[in-house]
């Protein structure tokens, strides 16, 4: 357990030296600028969170029924990413693999995987084919992305970390114009599900086949997508987004899915399916002030989300489950439960609306490279919220420091008032060589 | 008669505005001699604090026509693979762990400090301004400029400009009031080969950001032509590949 964050602070600061050393040169070399046929590089981060538990909440139970805990959760989590790419005349390979380390109350862990590794071709400007591991991310949305058809689920708590992709083969084709319409650009994507290659997307023995259209069209950025093929259900998408002025950018996102069959539970605690179209949707802004506050706020419809009640109803089939461990040790319902987590409950904004507020000050009181900000999400059906703020710091070269604090507020039986805590506090330390 | 003709030859020489310096043509004029309307270029962009810290950002850049520009970070590796766009009023960045361009504004700064988005995609000056009047001042031209549209970054510039080599020493960046926002200055007019001759070093400060610098160091500025392709949200991620 005290092992991993030792090796990691070890690691972090031998290299501060480095980037101080770094800084203290003056010219421009051209030689700096020579390009090489190959890169390599990478990104470490050391991570403690502290957790305030809410040992009365239903996910608290549902986690550490059988190993409870205190008040406070300790956990040490590491990460270390390595990229490299080669590029030779037309042709280019890319990989970057992921490597995520946890030390915590259950032990220490390790997971490594290629995030992305892909081979591409370049014949034209215009033209590139991409084959191998590869993450596309469509959608216009900052927190959500609706229609994101070929991506894993973005985490609305780190919009912008990098994401595992999927095994693929994909193309873009990009084409100029004069006039209203100044871009138009096509992504066509083959994206196979068999054993093995990608077999958690969907049902598997399906070649899937997946498409993007690209419009710059009156200065709006405008797509329209698809996915069919048998592993989901067919869906349809389109997003948008425009600058209204220098300072002031409206975007949007909308997915249409037919036939999306979902496990939901009734009043009595009976698992059952519904199946019927669903359209999600998203508007947003950012927005800049004159004295640097950007403002991003995000409404959210997940068409496919659980209501209120079939969330309630979740809930107690983890209370009902939990009583049951309690007296008679049996866990047949709470197995039930972990299951439907699985199967949608336990992801993230599983409900239906959900509002997003970031306000993001760049350098207050003229202190370069610092950003404070606070990002807030409610849950628009039950009032349940979580608020987040941070103070972020990249002020020496190849460095990122952030401070966070996530303080989670809701009734029982609301959404982020049954979350396993109460708060959090962590601190993120990351360094790019 | 001739003696006449003379007389008033000169009269009407001296009353007529053919000596009045035409703003416009002098502005393009600036504009082509700080650099060709395509072309390639390195930039090492530094930040300096008061403290005397340093950060440093280096960026190679490809133009094209009046209104189109692209960027790509090479160093640091913090930064290395990001890439901006500028399409006349619209800009996006581009950060590979995002994966998709998001629009970003003409004000923001993507490498914090007194440069922002519009300083570094900067398009031709007669792409955005209108020249209001010209003075003459000793050595130097005083071009006074408005913006074209409200998306401007800049209501109204000051430019001092060389009156032998037609070159920027001095810009002053204003609000519609007069407040002054920064004063960016050309510095080392260097020889970049090609035809090409003009400062190497831009320097600025700012009212607004009090003991902060910021420098901009130019390097390998060539004449090159480009697909319009270049210039799409589709190509962000690959403008490595034109270096």
């Amino acid at each position: 357990m005290k092992r991993l964050p030792a090796i990691f602070l070890l690691l972090l600061f031998c290299l501060i030296p480095l980037a101080a050393a770094a800084e203290e040169s003056y010219t421009f070399d051209p030689a700096e600028t020579e390009k090489k046929p190959y890169h390599v590089g990478g990104y470490v981060e050391f991570k403690p969170v502290l957790y305030g538990l809410d040992r009365d909440s239903a996910f608290y139970k549902l986690r550490f029924f059988d190993n409870p805990q205190g008040r406070n959760l300790v956990e040490a989590n590491g990460k270390i990413q390595l990229e490299g790419s080669y590029e030779k005349s037309i042709f280019r390979v890319y990989g970057k693999t992921n490597t995520d380390l946890k030390a915590s109350y259950s032990g220490e862990s390790e997971r490594s995987t290629f995030y992305e590794l892909y081979g591409s071709a370049k014949p034209l400007s215009n033209l590139k084919f991409d084959v191998g591991k590869k993450t596309m991310k469509w959608g216009k949305g900052y927190a959500w992305n609706p229609a994101a058809f070929v991506d894993r689920p973005k985490d609305p708590d780190e919009p912008e970390q990098a994401m595992e992709g999927y095994i693929l083969a994909t193309a873009d084709y990009i084409k100029s114009f004069d006039g209203p319409l100044k871009t138009f650009s096509f992504t066509p994507v083959l994206f196979p599900v068999y054993d093995h290659v990608n077999s958690d997307f969907g049902n598997n023995n399906h070649l899937n086949v997946a498409g993007r259209f690209y419009f710059l069209l009156y200065d709006t950025d405008i797509d329209l997508m698809f996915l069919t093929g048998g592993s989901k259900p067919d869906r349809y998408g389109a997003d948008f987004s425009r600058n209204i002025t220098t300072n002031f950018e409206v975007h949007g996102e909308l997915a249409y899915v037919r036939n999306v069959v979902k496990n939901v539970l009734d009043a009595s605690g009976n698992r059952h399916q519904t199946e019927g179209e669903a359209i999600s949707y998203l508007i947003g802004l950012r927005h800049l002030t004159s004295f640097d506050l950007t403002t991003i706020i995000e409404y959210y419809h997940n068409g496919a989300g659980f209501s209120e009640d079939e969330m309630k109803n979740y809930f107690g089939l983890i209370n009902k489950g939990y009583d049951a461990y309690r007296s008679t040790g049996n866990t047949a319902l709470l197995g039930n439960a972990l299951q439907m987590a699985e199967g949608g409950y336990g992801r993230s904004n599983a409900m239906t609306d959900y509002l997003y507020v970031r306000l993001s000050q760049k350098e207050p009181f003229n202190v370069l490279y610092f950003t404070p900000a606070v990002t807030g999400m409610m849950n628009l059906c039950d009032g349940s919220f979580s608020l987040t703020p941070e103070l972020l710091y990249t002020g020496i070269t190849n460095w990122e420091f952030r401070l966070r604090t996530g303080v989670i507020v809701g009734a029982r039986n609301s959404e982020f008032g049954e979350k396993q805590n109460d708060y959090r506090i962590e601190l993120r330390v990351g360094y790019y060589f | 008669m001739k003696k006449l003709l003379l007389i008033g030859l000169l009269i009407v020489s001296a009353a007529c505005p053919a000596f009045a310096i035409d703003g416009k043509a002098l502005l393009e004029q600036v504009d082509r001699n700080l650099s060709p309307e395509s072309y390639e270029s390195y930039r090492k962009l530094l930040n300096i604090e008061p403290s005397g810290a340093k950060k440093e950002f280096t960026l190679f850049t490809v133009k094209k026509g009046v209104d189109k520009v692209a960027s790509l970070f090479i160093a640091p590796a913090s930064e290395k693979g990001r890439s901006t766009l500028r399409l006349g009023d619209n800009m996006w960045l581009n950060i590979p762990n995002i994966g998709k361009p998001i629009r970003i504004t003409s004000l923001q700064s993507v490498v914090g400090g007194v440069f922002n988005n519009a300083d570094i995609l900067q398009l031709d000056y007669t792409a955005e301004y209108d020249v209001e009047k010209v003075d003459e001042q000793g050595k130097e031209y005083l071009l006074y400029l408005k913006a074209k549209t409200k998306t401007v970054a800049y209501d109204k510039l000051k430019i001092w400009a060389d009156k032998v080599k037609k070159l920027p020493t001095k810009i002053e960046c204003l609000t519609e009031k007069d407040m002054l926002i920064k004063t960016i200055y050309f510095k080392d007019v260097k020889d970049f080969g090609g035809g090409i001759v003009r400062p190497a070093v831009i320097e600025t400060d700012s009212p607004l950001y009090k003991g902060y610098k910021s420098v901009m160091i130019m390097a390998k500025v060539k004449k090159k032509t480009f697909k319009d392709e270049v210039f799409t949200l589709t190509f962000m991620p690959n403008l490595e590949s034109l270096r």
